[in-house]
């Protein structure tokens, strides 16, 4: 009963929201001009650029894989550095946050973890394109704006993470510590932090993998990454120049996502140790025949080389502004974030309330809730998409012997489900920001790019959790049903998607947070939201409504936040 | 010597340990006998501090646990290893590193940090030597969740002796394992306390082994003391509902 009315309430959300966002069915077909663009960009796509396109360009000093290798060089270092600052703030901020570390609970240490958690949740409210718009106006262009932008969701979103992890992994090891007279930091780093370790490592390099997207994602503000290019290239018609852009950025982010998956496999297995030779042998001889893995080994020295590389090879971090220019553009900054009115009544804040008032009646309220359809029209979309590809892309559905049950099939149904987590790869590699700022090429000034760009990358993610839900799914019902003579979509909806329902509605509900934070700045591209407000604000200097913006988008985001974290801590306790 | 007067835990109305009062001399091995619920458990946690008693005394070496805290309960602590039901292993870690923590006391946290990461070769030939007499010294590198039930067993009691102390307290640590290899591991983890010269306070499900292998049995049922004594005095109709 309840499954039925989360199916209703959700149909009901996704058309309701389709309308309120104004996305009608007929500007699904692109005009004929868009029809051209397509056909031209997807042509292109086969033929990337290893020269410049401009024909006047190429015998430039400069040539095309120099600019290409620089923008990837440039991407890859502000993405370490944001992070390696990020984790430095998640681990700090995470283990503060966590219960585990707070061996007392008094009411004042609560306040404390309490207030870790909330603050560390409000800062990764702010999605980094803001804060890299918040930095760039208070301070100028600059890389360490374009890294402290990335760094401080990051460091939220981490230290929100970190600390879930740590809870999830206390156990008695910390509690034998304690009991032998050891102290609590050694009880906590041995007990909790080491067993919480390939789950860390695994959710620091997935996000390692998030800041190359935003990375490149901040080149639409003025950042020289790869985003920069592609948006260069696009205003002057250089389709082939984009692909290539494209390619190396999929390729960076597919090569992180394999690293990353390789470095959780080893730390989580562990590798076996060798038999000895001999009978009796020594603690040198077993020593060395220990299972020990030089992948993990040098891709702990990687980490540590590249984090330390990316600080030290900037050699203008504030490029190049005066240390008095930089305090003039805060100062002005800081005092042109103040409401219009209060500061032209001299900081009387009574002002305050009226001139919200106005600018929510005209327009803002509008936009907070068009965001919010956006977000949650998307997260459906791409829900719906995930649960059909699931059918066909999950292995253990997808092979010849589908649950243990020899049924004869083709090779093609392998083949498809390889095709198919093939494109959700592709699809969860490609930010979203750019991915809509093709797709509004194609589709002409339309919510409907932003709904399909946002449906097509988190569909991708939600695939890929889905088909490890059903393939892990311990359902002997399944294997019954091949057995008597039912079909895999048989067995897919009548008992593979019933028995993994919770988890599967606790990742679209992950994933819809998620969505809430990308639809704030996806106006930004020029369709109507938030991210349309800011943008606009920004461009004619009216900082107060900028921040005004950004604030009301921070406080959809928490709320979409705490939501998510209530639904899914209700989840985890019917699945426990 | 550990005793406990008129000792008591109660979780709002209900009583998990009733009013105990006990001697356990040192050297003594004992088991706590009785079924499930009968507070076999929250005694234990009483008799390492790791429970505060509702009222009534914990007397460790004539100090009143609960009036320790800081430096000396941790002094307190380290005469005392703990072996909990599920052994209390760091599954990602080997088993050398599993072993350096029973001295997470006398090392502090550098010093265990130290052990866990560049282990010194003396350290690592005295875990060794341990291991031997545990039965697996070949296992000393392995990754604990590359062994078995009953190997994790043994690295759990290699810990609890690498601490050095003066009495084991263990919670039904082989409730999870065959009987043959219960047998063999209660076997092995009495004679070793036996030959240390500690103290040994084990929880147990099987009246054989209790029988077999311990000097005291203390009967326990609805958080009271049933019965103590001898092996050879156990009656069973004490502890159990046998009608």
């Amino acid at each position: 009963m309840r499954r039925r009315w989360f199916f209703f309430v959700g149909v009901l959300l996704f058309f309701s929201g389709l309308w309120v966002v104004g996305a009608r069915p007929g500007e699904l077909l692109p005009n004929e001009g868009g029809r051209e663009t397509a056909s031209e960009f997807l042509g292109a796509a086969l033929r990337p650029a290893l020269d410049f396109e401009d024909p006047e360009m190429r015998g430039s000093e400069r040539d095309f894989i120099h600019k290409l290798g620089r923008a990837l060089w440039l991407t890859l270092r502000y993405a370490v550095a944001a992070m390696s600052l990020a984790l430095l703030i998640g681990l700090i901020w995470g283990v503060l946050g966590s219960r585990a570390w707070w061996s007392r609970s008094t009411l004042f240490l609560q306040t404390i973890r309490i207030g870790s958690r909330l603050l560390a949740t409000a800062v990764r409210s702010v999605h980094e394109l803001m804060w890299a718009l918040l930095f760039l106006s208070a301070f100028g262009t600059s890389p360490l704006a374009a890294v402290l932008a990335m760094a401080l969701p990051y460091g939220g979103t981490l230290a929100k993470v970190f600390s879930e992890l740590l809870d999830e992994s206390e156990s008695s090891a910390a509690g034998v510590i304690r009991m032998s007279g050891g102290g609590g930091l050694a009880a906590f780093s041995v007990g909790v932090v080491t067993r919480a370790l390939p789950d860390l490592a695994t959710y620091a390099l997935y996000r390692l993998e998030c800041a190359i997207r935003s990375s490149a994602v901040l080149g639409f503000v003025g950042v020289p990454t790869l985003g920069y290019e592609i948006k260069t290239a696009y205003e002057d018609g250089h389709y082939r120049e984009i692909w290539t852009y494209l390619y190396t950025l999929l390729a960076v982010v597919i090569f992180f996502e394999w690293w990353g998956a390789k470095v959780r496999s080893l730390l989580t297995k562990g590798v076996s140790s060798k038999k000895p030779d001999v009978r009796q042998p020594d603690v040198a001889q077993l020593w060395k025949l220990r299972g020990s893995s030089l992948f993990l080994r040098s891709s702990l020295l990687v980490v540590l080389i590249g984090g330390s590389m990316s600080w030290l090879l900037e050699d203008r971090w504030g490029a190049g502004i005066s240390w008095e220019q930089r305090m003039r553009n805060l100062d002005r900054f800081t005092g042109e974030i103040v409401p219009y009115p209060v500061r032209e009544a001299d900081g009387d804040w009574g002002e305050f309330g009226p001139w919200l008032g106005e600018k929510m009646s005209e327009g803002g309220s509008e936009a907070v809730w068009q965001t919010f359809h956006l977000g949650t029209a998307s997260i459906l979309l791409a829900g719906v998409l995930a649960l059909i590809g699931t059918r066909f892309a999950a292995r253990s559905l997808a092979s010849s012997v589908p649950r243990g049950v020899r049924d004869g099939s083709p090779a093609w149904r392998a083949i498809l489900g390889s095709v198919l987590r093939g494109a959700a790869m592709l699809g969860r590699a490609m930010p979203e920001f750019i991915l809509a700022f093709l797709l509004l090429r194609i589709f002409g000034p339309t919510v409907w790019a932003l709904i399909i760009a946002l449906a097509i990358h988190n569909g991708g993610i939600l695939l890929r959790l889905g088909a490890e839900v059903i393939d892990n799914a311990p359902c002997r019902a399944s294997s019954v049903i091949l057995a008597q003579g039912g079909s895999r979509t048989s067995v897919y909806v009548g008992a593979l998607v019933p028995a993994g329902f919770s988890r599967l509605v606790l990742f679209l509900f992950y994933r819809w947070e998620s969505c809430i934070r990308e639809a704030t700045v996806l106006g930004m591209l020029g369709v109507a939201s938030l991210g349309f407000l800011i943008s606009d604000a920004r461009v004619s200097f009216f900082y107060d409504e900028m921040v005004l913006w950004v604030a009301l988008g921070a406080a959809l985001v928490f709320f979409g936040d705490l939501t998510s974290d209530f639904v899914r801590y209700k989840l985890r306790g019917k699945n426990n | 010597m550990l005793e406990l007067q008129s000792a008591t835990l109660a979780y709002d109305s209900v009583f998990a340990v009733d009013s105990i009062g006990l001697e356990i001399r040192s050297g003594e091995q004992v088991c706590l006998i009785g079924p499930s619920g009968g507070g076999k458990t929250s005694l234990l946690g009483l008799m390492n501090g790791r429970l505060a008693s509702s009222s009534g005394e914990v007397i460790l070496n004539g100090k009143e646990l609960k009036s320790l805290s800081g430096k000396a309960l941790k002094t307190a602590r380290s005469k005392i290893a703990w072996i909990p039901q599920d052994l209390g292993l760091v599954s990602n870690l080997r088993v050398n590193q599993n072993i350096a923590c029973g001295r997470a006391s006398e090392k502090g946290f550098f010093g265990l940090m130290r052990s866990l990461l560049l282990m010194g070769s003396r350290e690592k030939k005295e875990v060794a030597d341990l291991l031997k007499r545990v039965g697996i010294e070949e296992k000393i590198f392995h990754r604990v969740d590359h062994l078995s039930g009953g190997q994790k067993q043994r690295v759990a009691i290699a810990r609890a002796l690498y601490q050095r102390p003066e009495m084991i307290l263990a919670d039904e640590p082989v409730s999870s394992v065959d009987p043959e290899r219960a047998k063999s591991l209660v076997e092995l983890l009495t004679g070793l306390a036996r030959e240390e010269g500690q103290t040994l306070v084990m929880s147990l499900h099987d009246i054989d082994l209790a029988k077999r292998y311990f000097d005291r049995v203390i009967g326990l049922r609805e958080g009271r003391v049933v019965m103590d004594g001898a092996p050879d005095e156990l009656d069973l109709t004490k502890l159990y509902d046998l009608s």
